[in-house]
C-alpha cells in the first residue's frame, strides 16, 4: 500500500505476544545507547585492560617469547586466581564509566520530553519498561565485563600446558558471579539516579557520587567512632573484599577491615532496595497530588 | 455492551475523592468528555488506561475490566495525551514506529503504519526531523500520529486541539471527523471547548467534581428540543394562538405578542405562516430553539442532578 494514500485504515494483522515488548524496550535502549560516539569511545577503552592481559596469558603460556622476555623456568607471570582478580578490579573499574554514561541515555530522554505517558499507555507495565532498559544496560556492560572474562579463561584453558581448567574452575565461577553482582548493581543505580536527574551531565555525575561519597562517608563513620561497619558504606571496599572471596584469592583486608560475606551481601540488597524505591516513586505515567 | 461501562468507579488520591461513583454505559461512535477544571475527566482517562486503580468499582472499555485485564485494555487503546509527550530526539518516523511495536506491531508493519500515519496527519514531508524541532501544532499531530499507528479500537483524545492557532485546529477537527466516519474506531476526546465536542461527538458525558452531571446523546437531545419555538407577532395574537392550538400545539402567550409554542412532528412551519397569512398575523420574528451543547452544559453545570452515581439523562 502506498505511505501517499491519505486515508485511516484499522490494523488487523498479526500483533506480537505481551512479553516481547520488553525486548522492543531493550531494542530501541541499546540502539539509543549505541548512536553515541562517546559511547564506542568509553567501550573500546574498556576492551584494553582484557588486550593486556590477553598478552599476558600469552606470554605466560608460550615458552619462547617466555624465554624472549627474560623469563627462566614457572616463575614470573603465573596464571591463577589473583591474575584474575586483577583483571575483575581494573575491569570492574573500567565499566565505571560506560555504566554512567550509557544509563543516563536510556532513561533521561523519555523524562526530559514526558514520554512515560504514552510509553505506559501501551501495553507495557512500569516493571516491564524499566525491565527493557535494564536488560539494554545489562547487556551493553556485559559485553566488556565477564564475556571478555571468561574468554580470557577459556584462553588460558585452552593455553595451558597443564590440566588448568578443571582445577581452576573455581575462578570462573567466581569471575562470572562478581562481575554479573556489579553489572546488576552498576545497572539498577545507573538507571535509579538517571530517573530523578533529567540532566544527563548531572546524572553522570551523581552516579559516579553515588559510588564514591558514601565511601567517604563511611570513612568518617569509621574513624570518628572506631568501627569497621562504615566500611559498610564504602561501595570499591565491599565489592573488592567480596570479589576476593569469590575467587577464593588471598584477602588483603584483615583485621579491624574484614567483613562478613552476609553483611556486604545485605548492605548489596538494601543499596538495590533503594533503587527499586527510586525507580517506583519516578517511573509513572503520571504524578499524583495526593491531597 | 458499551465502548465504556462505568459501574460504581471511585477513585481516590490520597484521601481526595477524585471520581465519585460514576455509573454509565457509553455507546456512541465519539464520545465527548466535558467538565471544568478538577472535574475528574483526565482521572477518569488515566482510569481507563490502568493508571489509576479504582478504590471502588470497576470502569471496563469493550467489557475488560480496565485494572484486571490492562494489557488487553491498552492494545486496543490509542492515546493521545493532553501535555507534551515524545521522545524529542527521535525523528517522527522513528518515533511512531516504536509505539507501534510497543503496542505489538510486528517490526515491519510498524515501520509501514508508521509512515503512513503521518503521512495521514499531514506530517509526511517532515517525518525525518528530529520531533524536538517541531512546531507546537506538529508535536500535536505527531500524538495522534503514534496514537492511530497502531490500528486501536478506542482512540483516547486529551485536549486535542490545544494550543492550536485556527487552521491548525480546523485540520485536527477534521481529521477527528474523517476517523469517526471512517467507523472502524470508537473515540473519546476530552476538551474543554465546547465546539469541538459538538462538532465531532455524538455522545456527551460530563462531569463536575467527580460525579456525572450529565450523560446524553447530543443528536437525541436536538431532536427531541427540535419542535420548541418562539415567535413574535403583531396583530390578532389570541385568534391566532387558537387556531395554532387547533393543529394541536401547545402555546403559551405573553406580552407584546410573544407566544411560545410546542409543535407536534406533523405540524410544519409552513402551516404557521398560512394560519398568519389568513388571520393578518405578521410573524415578526421566529425563532427555532434547538437545545446546544452548551445550553446541556450549563444546565448540567446549574443542576448537578446527579448525586450517588445515578445515571441521569437531560
Amino acid at each position: 500500500m502506498s505511505v501517499y494514500k491519505h486515508i485511516y485504515r484499522a490494523y488487523d494483522g498479526k500483533v506480537t505476544p505481551v512479553w516481547t515488548r520488553v525486548l522492543v524496550l531493550a531494542r530501541y535502549g541499546f540502539a539509543e545507547v549505541w548512536s553515541s560516539k562517546i559511547t564506542i569511545g568509553l567501550f573500546t577503552l574498556c576492551l584494553l585492560p582484557p588486550i593486556v592481559f590477553l598478552i599476558g596469558i600469552y606470554l605466560a603460556n608460550n615458552p619462547i617469547a617466555r624465554a624472549l622476555m627474560g623469563f627462566r623456568g614457572p616463575q614470573g607471570l603465573t596464571i591463577d586466581a589473583k591474575f584474575f582478580l586483577t583483571l575483575l578490579e581494573v575491569q570492574s573499574w573500567f565499566v565505571l564509566p560506560l555504566a554512567s554514561w550509557v544509563a543516563p541515555r536510556l532513561i533521561s530522554f523519555d523524562l526530559a520530553d514526558n514520554a512515560l505517558p504514552i510509553l505506559l499507555s501501551h501495553p507495557i507495565s512500569r516493571f516491564g519498561y524499566v525491565l527493557g532498559k535494564f536488560i539494554a544496560i545489562f547487556t551493553s556492560l556485559s559485553f566488556v565485563t565477564w564475556v571478555p572474562c571468561l574468554l580470557l579463561f577459556a584462553y588460558q584453558s585452552y593455553s595451558s600446558p597443564l590440566p588448568w581448567f578443571t582445577a581452576n574452575l573455581h575462578i570462573a565461577v567466581g569471575l562470572l558471579a562478581g562481575e554479573l553482582i556489579w553489572i546488576a548493581l552498576l545497572s539498577i543505580l545507573g538507571l535509579a539516579i538517571s530517573s530523578w536527574v533529567k540532566w544527563r551531565v548531572m546524572a553522570t555525575g551523581a552516579i559516579f557520587a553515588a559510588t564514591f561519597v558514601p565511601a567517604g562517608v563511611g570513612g568518617i563513620v569509621t574513624g570518628v567512632l572506631r568501627t569497621k561497619w562504615g566500611f559498610l558504606l564504602n561501595l570499591p571496599f565491599m565489592m573488592t573484599s567480596l570479589w576476593h572471596r569469590l575467587l577464593d584469592a588471598p584477602e588483603t583486608f584483615r583485621g579491624d577491615h574484614w567483613l562478613p560475606t552476609e553483611a556486604i551481601a545485605a548492605m548489596l540488597v538494601v543499596a538495590c532496595l533503594i533503587c527499586v524505591a527510586m525507580l517506583n516513586a519516578r517511573i509513572r505515567a503520571r504524578e499524583v497530588v495526593r491531597g | 455492551m458499551g465502548v465504556i461501562d462505568l459501574n460504581g468507579l471511585e477513585v481516590r488520591l490520597g484521601n481526595r475523592i477524585v471520581l465519585d461513583g460514576l455509573t454509565g454505559s457509553l455507546k456512541g461512535q465519539a464520545i465527548g468528555l466535558l467538565g471544568p477544571n478538577g472535574a475528574g475527566k483526565s482521572t477518569l482517562i488515566n482510569t481507563l488506561l490502568g493508571f489509576h486503580a479504582p478504590s471502588k468499582g470497576t470502569a471496563s472499555v469493550f467489557g475488560l475490566d480496565s485494572q484486571r485485564d490492562r494489557a488487553q485494555v491498552r492494545g486496543g487503546i490509542g492515546y493521545m495525551p493532553e501535555n507534551d509527550s515524545f521522545i524529542g530526539n527521535m525523528s517522527g518516523v522513528r518515533f511512531v514506529r516504536y509505539m507501534a511495536e510497543l503496542a505489538g506491531l510486528p517490526a515491519g508493519e510498524a515501520l509501514e503504519r508508521a509512515h503512513e500515519a503521518l503521512f495521514y496527519v499531514g506530517l509526511g514531508e517532515v517525518r525525518y526531523r528530529k520531533v524536538n524541532t517541531y512546531s507546537l501544532g506538529m508535536k500535536q499531530l505527531i500524538k495522534l500520529a503514534q496514537a492511530l499507528a497502531q490500528g486501536p479500537k478506542l482512540l483516547i483524545l486529551d485536549e486535542p486541539t490545544n494550543g492550536l492557532d485556527p487552521m491548525a485546529r480546523q485540520r485536527m477537527i477534521q481529521l477527528i471527523k474523517e476517523i469517526r466516519k471512517q467507523g472502524s474506531v470508537r473515540l473519546l476526546i476530552s476538551s474543554h471547548l465546547l465546539r469541538d465536542i459538538d462538532e465531532t461527538c455524538d455522545e456527551v458525558l460530563i462531569l463536575k467534581d467527580g460525579r456525572i452531571a450529565a450523560l446524553c446523546n447530543i443528536e437525541e437531545e436536538r431532536r427531541s428540543n427540535r419542535s420548541f419555538m418562539e415567535l413574535e407577532t403583531v396583530g390578532a395574537t389570541e385568534r391566532f394562538t387558537v387556531s395554532v392550538q387547533g393543529l394541536g400545539c401547545e402555546c403559551a402567550c405573553f406580552p407584546g405578542g410573544r407566544i411560545k409554542l410546542v409543535i407536534p412532528d406533523h405540524v410544519e412551519v409552513r402551516d404557521l405562516y398560512v394560519i398568519a397569512s389568513e388571520q393578518g398575523v405578521q410573524i415578526r420574528r421566529m425563532n427555532r430553539r434547538r437545545d446546544s451543547l452548551e445550553d446541556i452544559f450549563l444546565r448540567a453545570m446549574d443542576n448537578e442532578l446527579v448525586r450517588g452515581g445515578a445515571h441521569v439523562s437531560l
